[in-house]
């Protein structure tokens, strides 16, 4: 530490992983320049620097991470590429110095992102092959036994993926806010989206109307974001730190800016940041970022400001304001009726719940079949049956918080299972630490 | 022939050398006159008979880390343009400084100019504070340095030192260059002050040869060039000393060199041979720069650091309370432990032995200096050991460099300075590496000074979307067409390697050394609109060759 540089009021993590020779395709969004300028401006302002601000390269994640997550067909290492495993890497790399006390904060800007990344994969969908966060969270519960975990899904895009995943899990309450998706990929996210048969009320989402600015999103922080997690009270908070809310932002309609980004995670405070989309990346990208960071490690944002950034801009019309107020109130009593939506499933055995999901990237459908087995002491295992391009996968899945004898049962049903010939079968039990497949 | 000079804390060496032979050596104890003086009266006794046969003088200087510290430093000025970012206020120099509004973003586009009033305004208020040295500093100026060329302009005729930032370096990094900056402004007339009386030496003693001065990348400057940019020329002691243990041991392997004093003991690394460089620049006096400097380490332990012995483990250093007890001081000292172990056969025993017996009384004094002289080398080995680790983890941004990092494996040690020898079995067993304690080292550092040669480093931003293309180091920036390349940027640079050669070592360099080659094409919508180019190049810090 000197006297001639600040320092950070919290001890920040910084995995900064850009991967600068690696694309979807050429002109692709996600592509070699997307975190150019930002890793630019980052280091050019001397953050390497300063007092309390540690820098990390990320590692490789192990297929044993993926598998813990997904039902990857035909397998994760045939999905994946390098750069998957590396940005994989960079958000269980931050995990660890947060959860090792390198740091107090940590933030992984890495790419790929991967919040659309579902339970199964059969390729990639809206820029994801494999959902980083969840990896993540995954990794955290099985290597510091940690239970309850609130994700705040800040990219302008619906969290689909991370809510999947989650979607019958009580201890991981997923707040999404984002672009209304009727305006919008993936076309999901709607308030009645509110969680599994286990888990009512623990998926929030809060689907915001084009052109939604710095007041919006403060409203809907100080009205669900902030009370939701107070009641929660989680173990840790993880922001799903999309920025393509901007203004600037190409792909989508919303006009939110870096002051507001960094005022967001001054009042989340998350414990970890992990990057996902954000595609404008020279007007928005190297200034959200330095904001996300800077509040995080508890410093001055002041000065945040893209070049043509003019408040007048991003005032909101009473009737944006209402409606988003509207919106906010229906989020909230999603969460408040938890327990009363949960009786609506008491002395059922089984919920099934079928859906398609499509991939963007490569254009085609996958169609599932989910079928929660409820149990009295425990979220239940679920099982899955899935097929896209002309595969199949036959997943038993245990979560964390599973009872033995659901485990058990999950364990009996696989064993029973007929092996045939197009299809992975699968046993994934997190509660044992098992991972096979036939 | 080649004199080598190296100024240290409390005396300077100097060493007159034929090729890789060396001639001459004298030592002087630097006391109340001026360095100056001292420099001189060494210069004085190496001088060859024959004085058309010396071919240069290289010099390392303490001058301006005693600047510092004495804080002779010049009162300084300072223009700071920091655009969208951290709040700068951190960068207040001292009291004259003028932030100047207006900004150049990342990607070396102008957002918006300063004012002119704004700069003539400052300038008028550090004109009537006698200010006669200032500096400029703008965000991204290495992408793009029109402002700190638009403010020069204007100020010119009103100060008499102008250090520009984008001058002192290529590299990013906002915060190092404001220091880096100011640094270089507040050394200026301290270094001029320095040259005239070096010149003045010369003449009283008839030498007309060229003098190059040291720098902390372990290269060397002109006189000339070091009167322009004296930040470069700070912690050239360190960089004397690596290069003196390179040039008395030749090795292209990995190797980690230690030079162990009286009170603390420097490391450097070696990769196939080659000193390995900070990734951005020297800390001077706690403000990190851009100078351009070795990686080293100081650990505060030699062999005169003050010993004690608490809770089963001693402590070693940092501070050193007068002469080990063999040589009659007070305190016991690793120096003692070598004594009572026969490694040096100077000084008394029976002192050393008592120094032993203080430190644990009732334990045989060849054990507790056995232990003692392990803990030193354990000590070693855990900082040398954080340091392959810290070079290890340096940020990368590709995959290919993220597959192909590899870490340091040294293969031998190389040691120097008064201890040298007598540790080297410890060291040995410690590191499980040979350990090479070369012939001469006690002038090390002063043929380090001598052998050591020009470097220098250019770097080159093109973004042919733009069409403009930087490198900062020789000011220059210009258009280009849309089919500016890789190869076209290798030219350039070289190019610009070779000039800045000429400039500030009148030498042509032996070989121009590419690194950090970056090549991305830019896209709008679905279009291809350009691309962006980086690269670096440098002539690395080596020995000259031995021809004569």
């Amino acid at each position: 530490m000197t006297l001639f540089m600040p320092q950070a009021r919290r001890k920040t993590g910084l995995v900064l992983f850009p991967a600068f020779d690696w694309c979807i395709s050429p002109s692709h969004p996600e592509r070699e320049e997307r975190l150019l300028y930002t890793k630019d401006q980052l280091i050019e302002e001397g953050l390497e620097d300063v007092a309390n601000i540690h820098f990390f390269n990320p590692e490789m994640a192990l297929e044993e991470d993926v598998d813990r997550v997904h039902l990857c067909v035909p397998s994760a290492a045939e999905l994946m590429t390098t750069s998957h495993f590396i940005s994989t890497g960079g958000a269980i790399r931050a995990a660890r110095a947060l959860m090792d006390r390198e740091v107090e904060r940590a933030f992984a800007i890495v790419r790929p992102p991967g919040h659309h990344a579902m339970q199964t994969v059969f390729g990639d969908r809206g820029f994801c092959i494999v959902n980083i966060e969840a990896i993540m969270v995954e990794y955290i519960r099985k290597h510091y036994g940690v239970g309850k975990i609130a994700i705040v899904d800040t990219d302008c895009h619906h969290g689909d993926g991370t809510q999947d995943i989650f979607y019958n899990d009580p201890d991981t309450l997923f707040i999404s806010m984002h672009q209304d998706g009727r305006t919008i990929f993936p076309g999901s996210g709607f308030v009645d989206e509110s969680g599994g048969p286990s888990a009512p009320g623990y998926n929030i989402n809060i689907p915001l109307p084009p052109s939604t600015s710095e007041e919006g999103f403060d409203t809907v922080m100080e009205r669900v974001v902030l009370p939701l997690l107070e009641e929660f009270q989680p173990e840790l908070i993880i922001n799903s730190a999309g920025q393509d809310n901007h203004y600037s932002d190409p792909i989508t309609n919303m006009n939110f800016t870096a002051q507001g980004y960094a005022r967001l995670n001054r009042n989340l405070n998350p414990d970890i940041c992990v990057l996902e989309g954000g595609y404008a990346l020279e007007g928005a990208l190297p200034y959200t970022n330095l904001g996300i960071i800077l509040a995080m490690a508890g410093m001055d944002t002041s000065h945040v400001r893209e070049p043509d950034y003019r408040p007048e801009r991003f005032v909101q019309s009473a009737e944006m304001n209402r409606y988003i107020e509207d919106i906010c109130s229906q989020a909230i009593e999603v969460f408040a009726g938890r327990h009363e939506a949960k009786k609506q499933f008491a002395g059922q055995e089984q919920v099934v719940e079928r859906k398609r999901i499509f991939y963007d990237t490569t254009m085609f459908q996958a169609a599932e079949t989910r079928v929660y087995h409820l149990c009295q002491r425990c979220p239940g295992y679920t099982e899955v049956v899935a097929e896209g391009l002309h595969q199949h996968v036959h997943g038993f899945t245990v979560p964390f918080n599973a009872c033995g004898s659901c485990s058990s049962k999950a364990k009996d049903s696989f064993a029973k299972t007929d092996r045939e010939s197009d299809t992975v079968i699968v046993l994934q039990d997190r509660y044992a630490g098992i991972f096979e497949r036939k | 022939m080649i004199i080598g000079i190296d100024v240290g804390g409390t005396h300077a060496d100097g060493v007159l050398l034929q090729g890789g032979t060396i001639l001459a050596k004298k030592k002087v104890i630097l006391g109340g006159e001026a360095l100056e003086e001292s420099i001189i009266t060494l210069l004085e006794a190496l001088v060859p008979a024959d004085k058309n046969r010396l071919a240069r003088i290289h010099l390392s200087t303490t001058l301006c880390t005693n600047a510092l510290i004495q804080d002779s430093l010049d009162r300084v000025g300072m223009f700071i343009q920091a655009g969208p970012g951290m709040n700068p206020e951190f960068l207040r120099c001292g009291d004259d400084v003028c932030f100047l509004s207006g900004a150049v973003d990342h990607r070396g586009q102008v957002l918006r100019g300063p004012s002119l009033a704004e700069v003539e305004e400052a300038a008028v208020v550090m004109r009537e504070k006698n200010i006669e040295s200032v500096g400029v500093v703008t965000k991204f100026s290495h992408r793009n340095n029109e402002h700190e060329l638009w403010v020069r302009n204007k100020i010119a005729d009103d100060f008499k030192h102008i250090s520009l930032g984008h001058r002192l370096s290529g590299m990013p990094n906002f915060p190092r260059r404001v220091y880096t900056t100011w640094l270089n402004s507040a050394l200026k007339s301290r270094f001029h002050l320095f040259r005239k009386a070096m010149q003045f030496g010369f003449s009283r003693l008839n030498i007309d040869c060229p003098c190059y001065i040291l720098k902390a990348d372990g290269g060397t400057i002109s006189f000339d060039g070091a009167c322009e940019f004296p930040c470069q020329t700070i912690h050239s002691g360190p960089s004397a000393s690596v290069m003196g243990a390179l040039a008395l041991i030749d090795g292209k392997k990995d190797a980690i060199l230690l030079d162990i004093g009286g009170t603390t003991t420097d490391i450097a690394l070696l990769a196939d041979g080659i000193p390995l460089l900070e990734p951005y620049g020297a800390s001077v006096g706690g403000r990190p720069t851009l100078i351009r400097a070795l990686l080293t380490r100081s650990v505060g332990l030699g062999g005169d650091s003050s010993v004690s012995w608490r809770d089963g483990s001693f402590r070693i250093g940092p501070e050193r309370h007068g002469a080990p007890m063999t040589f009659g001081g007070a305190a016991p000292t690793p120096t003692d432990a070598m004594r009572v172990l026969g490694r040096i056969n100077e000084g008394q025993k029976a002192k050393a032995r008592q120094a032993m017996e203080m430190l644990r009384p009732g334990e045989a004094a060849e054990k507790t200096a056995e232990e003692l002289l392990q803990c030193f080398a354990d000590r070693v080995y855990e900082v040398v050991d954080g340091m392959i680790e810290e070079v290890f983890s340096r940020p990368v941004y590709t995959v290919s460099d993220f597959l192909e990092r590899e870490k340091i494996t040294p293969e031998n040690l190389i040691v120097i300075g008064g201890p040298a020898a007598a540790l080297q079995s410890t060291l040995e067993s410690t590191f499980h590496l040979p350990c090479l304690v070369p012939a001469d080292f006690e002038v090390a550092n002063a043929v380090g000074a001598a052998r050591a040669r020009l470097t220098v480093q250019a770097s080159l931003y093109a973004d042919t979307t733009q069409r403009r293309l930087a490198i900062p180091e020789i000011s220059l920036l210009e258009s280009i067409d849309k089919g500016f390349d890789m190869d076209s940027a290798e030219l350039r640079l070289e190019e610009a390697v070779r000039m800045l050669a000429r400039d500030l070592g009148g030498v042509a360099p032996s070989q121009v050394d590419f690194i950090e080659r970056m090549q991305m094409n830019t896209v709008r919508g679905f279009a291809t609109t350009g691309r962006i180019i980086s690269l670096k190049a440098q002539i690395r810090p080596g020995l000259t060759e031995i021809t004569e």
